[in-house]
């Protein structure tokens, strides 16, 4: 970003995306996207990385600057009925569950077990290998669970963000987050115990 | 420990990978395909020669061929032009 962009894109910083989103439709003020490109592009990264899995960042990266510019594009459409940024997390679920569809197929640069931690050194090789072969199970089994729930967990369990953050990215009430985070818990828990796996 | 906290600590064990980062030159890509790009006026200005000689070119070496020869090769020439440059322009507009 150029300095006098920087700049600028400070002194827009405490204002609303509404008003954002004005001045790029006006004048077409590169600076206010920028602006808000600044804003959403860490939440649209994470919404694709929890769609696409761990070993597709870089196809996240690439889904979260296609999002940019097609909001870019679309601002002229955008009516503001609902929030700005309820309206590009939807943009960003569809267009990464397309690019999901895509590379489905394809081996992840890096595996689901790197997702796991490296395991406790105060346990016993048998133990370790144990928990292991669990952890390797239920990421397997999370990628079989409905795309909204595979979500929802990732973003909470493996991005960190809270439930009050899950419900504006996925554009639900919050209840309904933990209900899914829920009733995911349960699915998994089910699906260990028919693999041979116990949760405890 | 009851099953759902048994389930929230083996979940939160299995996902205590790091995570991802988006690339410092994020901004700058989607700020670089979003820009509108413009020829400079020596750019258009080569641009507008390159047309007038290669269509004089072109009219001057086929006016000889059959009217279905030179349909032909306008059917299968525009379309195939038309969409190598928009790979071309789909291609600068990724990097």
């Amino acid at each position: 970003m150029p300095p006098s962009a920087r700049a600028d894109s400070v002194s827009y910083a405490g204002q609303a995306d509404e008003w954002l989103v004005e001045r790029c439709r006006d004048g077409s003020d590169e600076s206010a996207f920028a602006e808000l490109v600044r804003r959403y592009r860490g939440p649209t990264f994470r919404l694709a990385v929890s769609i696409l899995g761990q070993g597709f960042a870089a196809d996240a990266e690439d889904v979260a600057q296609d999002v940019m510019v097609r909001v870019h594009h679309a601002l002229g459409s955008f009516r503001g009925d609902a929030k700005f940024g309820s309206w590009i997390y939807r943009i960003t679920f569809n267009h990464a569950l397309n690019v999901k569809a895509r590379v489905r197929y394809r081996a992840p640069h890096v595996s689901d077990a790197a997702l796991a931690a490296t395991p406790s050194a105060d346990r016993g090789p048998h133990e370790q290998v144990e928990a292991a072969r669990r952890q390797k199970a239920l990421l397997e089994c999370v990628n079989e669970l409905p795309e909204v729930y595979q979500s929802a967990l990732r973003l909470h369990y493996w991005m960190g963000a809270s439930v009050g953050e899950i419900a504006v990215m996925l554009d639900s009430p919050e209840n309904t987050v933990k209900s899914y985070l829920h009733r995911a818990r349960r699915l998994l828990q089910a699906m260990l115990a028919e693999r041979g796996f116990d949760a405890q | 420990m009851h099953s759902d906290d048994a389930m929230d600590q083996l979940l939160r064990d299995a996902m205590s990978a790091e995570q991802p980062q988006l690339s410092p030159a994020f901004d700058a890509r989607v700020m670089r395909r979003v820009r509108p790009r413009r020829l400079t006026s020596f750019g258009r200005a080569v641009m507008w020669v390159y047309v007038v000689v290669t269509a004089a070119l072109a009219a001057w070496l086929i006016h000889d061929l059959p009217i279905t020869v030179i349909v032909a090769a306008v059917v299968v020439g525009v379309p195939l032009a038309i969409g190598v440059g928009a790979y071309g322009r789909s291609l600068v507009a990724r990097q």
